[in-house]
C-alpha cells in the first residue's frame, strides 16, 4: 500500500472518529441539561406545547380552538399535530418517543395501554375537571386510585342508518336481532337500495370494531380476556365469535362489490349521498357527513350478532385520553395542565368542544343539546344502560387492527372457513401475548 | 500535514453528512439489536444473539421475505426491458423523440406515496368503472381486493415508477455505442434484430450493470408504494419484507427484534447485489 493511501485511510478514519466524539459528547451533554430544572422564564418567553391529535376527522375544528386558546393566552404556542384515520397515530407516537422526548400532551387509550406508558404519564388526580367526570368515563386511566388521563369524549357505534331509506323501503320496525336485521335488509334490497356499505378494506373497521361485540357479548367480559392471556380460555369454539361471523355473512350477502378494496371514505361517501342505507361506523363521522350533506334523517342502530335479547345495545366507550408528558418541563406540565382544564371548564372551550368539535362530553357539568341525530341515540342507549364495553385497549398490544383485520379479511376473501379463523384469533392471540410477557 | 488538511476539507463535509444520515443510525441500530426493552420507555437490557434468534424464527419475517424476492424478480425483468424498449424507442430517430423522454421519464419525479394513492384511486376506482361500460371482466375485478392482482398491481405501478429512470441510462448507454461498429456490421449484412442482439446489447453491459442494481436494491426495499397502494392488503397478502420489519418494530414494540430484521434484510441485500455487481462486471466487453 502506498504512503498516499495510508495517509487517505488514516485522515479518514481520524475525521471519523473524532465526529462519533462529538456527537456523541453533544447527545449526552444536551440529554443533561434537559435533565436538570429549567430555569424560570421571563414574560416574554414563550412556551410552546407540542401535542399529538389523533383525529383527522376534527382536525381544522381542533386547530380553531387551539387558536382560540393562544389568542387568550399569548404567552403559550401550542403546535398541533395530527395523525390518524387511515394512519396510525400510536405508531407515529412510538416513533416519536424513539427519537426524542415525545410530545407534551398525547393521547393515550387506557388500560393496558395506560400501564404501558405509565412511566410518561402525569398524575392528574388533583385536577379539577376530575369532580365532574362521569365514573365510567375515569375508568381506563385509573391505576391504583390515581387518574393518569381526562376522557376526551364518549363514542358510540353502531350500525348508522339512513332513516328516508328505510321509510322508503317501508321498514317501521327497527331491527334490534339479526332475523330482524336480515329481514329489513332484504327489504332494502327489493326496494333497489344497496342495504349495506361495507369498508372492509380498513382492518380497523372488522379487527377493532366489529370483533370487539364479540368480546363485550361474552357472560363477564375482564374475566373473558384475563383467562385469555393466562390460556385458561379460548377463542376457539366461542358461540359470540361464530355469531358475529354470520352477521358478518349477512353484511356481505347484502353489502357493496367489493368490499376489501371499499375505504372509509368511500364508505362515508357512498352513505352521504344515499347510495348505502347502512354503514357500521360510529358518531366521528357526524362531522364529515355535515360537510357532505347537511342535516341527514339518520340514526344508530345495534350489531346484532344473533336473535337473544341483550343484542339491543349500542358499543360505547372512552375512545381516547388526554395524558401529559411526565418527562416534560414542570413549567411546560402546568401550562398543558390548564390548557386541558381550559377545554371542559371555560365557556370558549365547551363551546368548541361540544359545538365545533361534535364531542359527546364525558363530563356531567357540560350540556349537550345540538351534537346531532348520532349523538342523541347513543345518549338515549347509555341512559336505559344499554351498552356494550369496549375492549380493544385490554388485548395484547397491536393485536386488534394489525392481526385480527387481517384474519378477518381473509374469511372475507374466502380464504379461511369460520373455524380457521376462530383457530387463528386465538393463536394470534398467544403468539402476541406471549412475546409481550416475555418482554416485560 | 497541508495535504491532510486539504483531503479533510474536501472529504470532511461528505463524511460528516454520511456519518450524520447513514453510520451513526447504522451502528446505533445495530446496538439496538443487541438489547430489549419492554416498551418505549423502559430502559434497555442486553440480550445478546436473542433477537436474532427470535428474528429468524419469526415465519411470517420469511413470508414477507420470499413475497418480496418473487416482486424483486418480477420487478427487474420488467423494469428493465421496459425500460430498455423505451430508450430504444427514443433514440431511434422517432418524431418528438425529446417530448417522449419527458413524458416517459416523469413518473419518477412523483413520490412513491402519492403515486401510491393515485394509483389505489384507479384500482379501486377507475378500473372497476371502466370494465362496467366496456364490459371488460378483468378490469371489473376489485384488483387490490385479490391477493394475486394485488401483487400485480404493485409490480405495475413500480414498473411505470422506474422505467423512465432506467430509460435515461439506457439512453446514455445507447449513444455511447460508437457508430462505426454498427455501421460496419450493417455492411457486413447483419440485419437490425442481428445488430441488436450481437452488438448494441453486449456493448450495454455497463448500462445494465448499473440499471440492474437499482431496480434490485430498490425492490428489496420497497415501502412507501407498497404502504400506500395496498397497505399490505388484502388479509396481508402483498405485505413486502420493509413493512413487515416496521409492524414488528413500532406496531408490536419490538424494536430489537425489528432491527434485527431489518439487519438480516441489510446482509440479504448487500450479498445479492454484490454478486450481481461483481458477475456483471465480467461480462462487461472492454472497449
Amino acid at each position: 500500500m502506498s504512503r498516499k493511501r495510508i495517509m487517505v485511510l488514516l485522515s479518514s478514519a481520524i475525521v471519523l472518529v473524532a465526529l462519533l466524539v462529538t456527537v456523541v459528547y453533544y447527545a449526552h451533554s444536551s440529554l443533561e441539561q434537559e435533565g436538570q430544572a429549567t430555569l424560570p422564564s421571563g414574560e416574554n418567553n414563550k412556551i410552546t406545547l407540542e401535542i399529538l391529535n389523533p383525529k383527522v376527522e376534527i382536525a381544522s375544528q381542533f386547530e380553531q380552538m387551539v387558536n382560540d386558546y393562544m389568542k387568550e393566552h399569548p404567552h403559550v404556542q401550542i403546535n398541533v399535530r395530527t395523525v390518524g384515520g387511515g394512519a396510525d397515530d400510536r405508531a407515529e407516537l412510538r416513533a416519536m418517543f424513539a427519537y426524542g422526548q415525545g410530545p407534551d400532551i398525547f393521547t393515550n387509550g387506557g388500560y393496558e395501554e395506560a400501564r404501558l406508558y405509565r412511566d410518561y404519564l402525569e398524575d392528574l388526580s388533583d385536577q379539577p375537571w376530575v369532580q365532574n367526570a362521569i365514573d365510567m368515563a375515569l375508568e381506563p386511566m385509573t391505576l391504583d386510585g390515581k387518574v393518569y388521563g381526562m376522557p376526551v369524549n364518549i363514542e358510540g357505534y353502531g350500525f348508522i342508518y339512513n332513516k328516508d331509506l328505510f321509510k322508503q323501503a317501508g321498514i317501521v320496525e327497527l331491527p334490534t336481532t339479526l332475523s330482524e336485521l336480515t329481514e329489513s335488509a332484504s327489504r332494502l334490497k327489493s326496494a333497489g337500495i344497496t342495504p349495506f356499505a361495507n369498508a372492509y378494506a380498513e382492518k380497523w373497521v372488522l379487527g377493532v370494531h366489529l370483533i370487539n361485540i364479540a368480546f363485550a357479548h361474552q357472560d363477564n367480559t375482564d374475566e373473558f380476556i384475563r383467562n385469555l392471556s393466562r390460556g385458561t380460555e379460548s377463542i376457539e369454539g366461542n358461540p359470540h365469535f361464530l355469531d358475529l361471523l354470520k352477521l358478518l355473512d349477512v353484511t356481505l350477502e347484502y353489502g357493496n362489490d367489493q368490499p376489501l378494496t371499499f375505504d372509509y371514505n368511500a364508505q362515508v361517501s357512498e352513505f352521504a349521498q344515499g347510495k348505502a342505507a347502512m354503514i357500521q361506523q360510529g358518531n366521528w363521522i357526524q362531522p364529515m357527513l355535515d360537510q357532505i350533506t347537511s342535516n341527514m334523517n339518520i340514526g344508530m342502530l345495534p350489531i346484532p350478532i344473533n336473535d337473544n335479547p341483550g343484542n339491543d345495545a349500542l358499543a360505547v366507550g372512552v375512545p381516547n385520553n388526554w395524558v401529559i408528558n411526565k418527562k416534560s418541563s414542570e413549567q411546560k406540565k402546568a401550562e398543558a395542565k390548564l390548557f386541558l382544564n381550559w377545554m371542559v371548564s371555560s365557556e370558549q372551550g365547551k363551546m368548541h368542544l361540544v359545538e365545533r368539535l361534535k364531542f359527546i362530553p364525558a363530563f356531567h357539568h357540560i350540556q349537550t343539546d345540538s351534537l346531532g341525530p348520532l349523538a342523541d341515540d347513543i345518549l338515549r342507549y347509555s341512559y336505559e344502560n344499554k351498552t356494550l364495553s369496549w375492549n380493544w385497549y385490554t388485548y395484547p398490544d397491536g393485536v386488534s387492527d394489525y392481526e385480527f383485520g387481517p384474519v378477518m379479511q381473509a374469511y372475507i376473501g374466502d380464504q379461511m372457513t369460520a373455524e380457521q379463523v376462530l383457530q387463528q384469533l386465538q393463536t394470534l392471540w398467544e403468539t402476541t401475548n406471549e412475546h409481550q410477557t416475555v418482554d416485560e | 500535514m497541508k495535504r491532510l488538511g486539504n483531503q479533510l476539507f474536501f472529504t470532511g463535509p461528505t463524511m460528516i453528512f454520511f456519518s450524520i444520515a447513514l453510520l451513526i443510525p447504522f451502528v446505533y441500530g445495530f446496538y439496538l439489536t443487541l438489547m430489549k426493552m419492554a416498551t418505549p420507555v423502559s430502559p434497555m437490557e442486553y440480550a445478546g444473539v436473542e433477537n436474532y434468534l427470535r428474528a429468524i424464527r419469526d415465519n411470517k419475517f420469511w413470508d414477507s421475505m420470499w413475497l418480496t424476492i418473487k416482486y424483486v424478480g418480477a420487478t427487474i425483468v420488467l423494469v428493465n426491458v421496459t425500460g430498455f424498449a423505451l430508450a430504444y424507442l427514443v433514440t431511434s430517430g422517432l418524431r418528438k423523440q425529446n417530448f417522449f423522454r419527458t413524458a416517459f421519464f416523469t413518473p419518477n419525479l412523483i413520490g412513491g406515496l402519492v403515486l401510491g394513492y393515485i394509483w389505489q384511486f384507479i384500482f379501486v376506482r377507475s378500473l372497476p368503472t371502466l370494465g362496467e361500460k366496456l364490459g371488460v371482466e378483468l378490469f371489473r375485478l376489485g384488483w387490490l381486493g385479490d391477493a394475486n392482482l394485488a401483487f400485480w398491481a404493485l409490480v405495475i405501478v413500480t414498473v411505470w415508477q422506474s422505467a423512465g429512470y432506467m430509460m435515461i441510462i439506457f439512453i446514455a448507454g445507447l449513444i455511447s455505442i460508437p457508430r462505426d461498429v454498427i455501421e460496419a456490421s450493417t455492411i457486413d449484412g447483419a440485419n437490425s434484430w442481428q445488430r441488436l442482439t450481437r452488438m448494441t446489447i453486449p456493448l450495454m453491459v455497463p448500462a445494465f450493470v448499473i440499471t440492474v442494481f437499482l431496480s434490485l436494491k430498490n425492490a428489496f426495499m420497497v415501502y412507501d408504494l407498497n404502504f400506500a397502494l395496498t397497505g399490505g392488503g388484502p388479509y396481508d397478502s402483498t405485505k413486502m419484507v420493509s413493512m413487515h420489519v416496521v409492524q414488528k418494530a413500532f406496531i408490536e414494540n419490538n424494536y430489537g427484534v425489528g432491527q434485527a430484521e431489518a439487519i438480516i434484510l441489510f446482509v440479504i441485500v448487500a450479498v445479492v447485489t454484490g454478486v450481481q455487481v461483481y458477475y456483471s462486471k465480467k461480462m462487461e466487453v472492454s472497449g
